[in-house]
């Protein structure tokens, strides 16, 4: 799995979080706003208590979000593959090594690390829309 | 009948000098095997249990008595007994983790006991070599490398965040995505434990470990020096364990597939194999340095 259409990837990944038995189970608190930037592609997800409350594929200039990651297109579908290449195989592994850069309030990543690594690991069962 | 483990758990209390650390230290370990002592240190922020698949591996217990403690402020190790540690910023310096890992071993009378150690555990036993290498038979760095930057940060015990969580989370992808759960999700668990000495751990780590422009000295004939490093480490990669082993003399370099930062704790069985080939090794260098054991 790697490169979709965004409308689909967009209902995959709600779907895939908001079904997720770890999320169900450690989610509560799992609140937060951020953006994913894969060079061409850039999405905002809103979470509220674990669950996706809506999924932002056209993002405008003032639209708000408390963290982003940002990284090449090549960095997020190594990291949607089904088993990712080494330094492809999560947040920190590709931010040390593959040119992903965490910004903006990472207290609030921090705050939601455990949730949000899960959450990321999703893009391996359903890619990434670019 | 009871299920025991073959693994004994028991506390050694001795001195460490050293001006900034040292003092009484009561401190847990664990073992199990006859033969050669093996010592093992665990990773920063962790504990020994990270070591259970080699302590229990009669084929590695049969020749080797594995020792696994827990370093002080870890796991059942106490803090210091006769400093006021909690009037103190923790921040673990490689003359005292290499007095005490010396102190340890001279406390359990192990004589030329082989170390082995992964992550900034691997860090130190590159030390050893270079600070005390008639000490110690042998030295497996795991993990390990003469620099390893990125990784002392604040996040480790934000009291804004839940430090448990960033500790284990945080470390969650220096494993690789193919070792078990069961075993990967263990070792979330122990990073949970530990959250008070991580940064400070990753002090040594990061900042006051390095060995650039100092390969050269260490003696890999002295003190055979056998390094692995696991494709998915991205703290140490490969790459950068092989270009350290390339700069000590007669260093070998083993690099482990399919298996990340934790190989010992995320891959048990895995680990174990490419560890007998590095015991095995280290067998072939002593007994030619001793004379062919016939």
């Amino acid at each position: 799995m790697s490169s979709v259409a965004p409308t689909k990837w967009a209902e995959d990944f709600a779907s895939a979080t908001n079904q997720d038995a770890e999320l169900n189970v450690h989610g509560k608190f799992f609140t937060c706003t951020y953006l994913l930037d894969m060079g061409t592609r850039k999405v905002i997800v809103e979470m509220h208590r674990g669950k996706v409350e809506n999924v932002n594929l056209d993002p405008q200039p003032l639209d708000a979000y408390q963290f982003a990651l940002r990284a090449p297109e090549e960095t997020w579908r190594g990291m949607a593959k089904e088993v990712p290449e080494p330094m492809y195989h999560g947040i920190w592994a590709a931010s040390f090594r593959k040119g992903l850069r965490m910004e903006g309030d990472l207290l609030v990543l921090m705050q939601n690390l455990r949730c949000f690594t899960r959450q990321i690991e999703l893009l391996r069962q359903t890619g990434v829309p670019v | 009948m009871a299920n025991f483990s073959p693994v004994t758990g028991r506390y050694v209390t001795f001195e460490v000098d050293d001006p900034d650390l040292g003092g009484e230290y009561k401190v847990f370990f664990l073992e199990n095997g006859r033969g050669q002592p093996l010592v093992c240190q665990h990773t920063a922020g962790c504990h020994n249990h990270q070591w259970r698949g080699v302590l229990e591996d009669p084929e590695i217990t049969s020749s080797y008595r594995v020792i696994a403690y827990d370093l002080p402020r870890h796991g059942k190790s106490d803090p210091p007994n006769n400093r006021e540690w909690w009037k103190e910023e923790y921040r673990l310096t490689t003359d005292f983790y290499t007095r005490f890992i010396v102190a340890f071993c001279d406390a359990l009378e192990l004589e030329r006991p082989i170390f082995m150690g992964s992550s900034f555990g691997g860090n130190v036993a590159l030390q050893l070599a270079y600070r005390y290498p008639d000490r110690f038979k042998a030295v497996i760095p795991v993990e390990a490398a003469d620099y390893s930057p990125g990784f002392f940060l604040d996040w480790w015990q934000h009291p804004h965040a839940n430090a448990a969580q960033v500790c284990a989370s945080g470390v969650w992808d220096l494993m690789a995505p193919q070792s078990p759960d069961r075993d990967r999700w263990k070792t979330w668990f122990y990073y949970t434990q530990g959250s008070e000495a991580f940064r400070g751990d990753l002090y040594f780590y990061s900042v006051d470990h390095d060995l650039r422009g100092k390969l050269g000295e260490i003696d890999g004939d002295r003190c055979p020096v056998v390094m692995l490093t696991g494709d998915y480490d991205y703290l140490t990669t490969p790459q950068m364990t092989e270009a350290t082993a390339k700069q000590i003399k007669n260093a070998e370099f083993m690099e482990m597939k399919g298996i990340g930062h934790f190989p010992m704790s995320e891959n048990p069985p895995l680990f174990n194999t490419y560890l007998r080939r590095a015991l095995e090794l280290i067998q072939r260098k002593t007994a030619k340095v001793t004379g062919p054991a016939r």
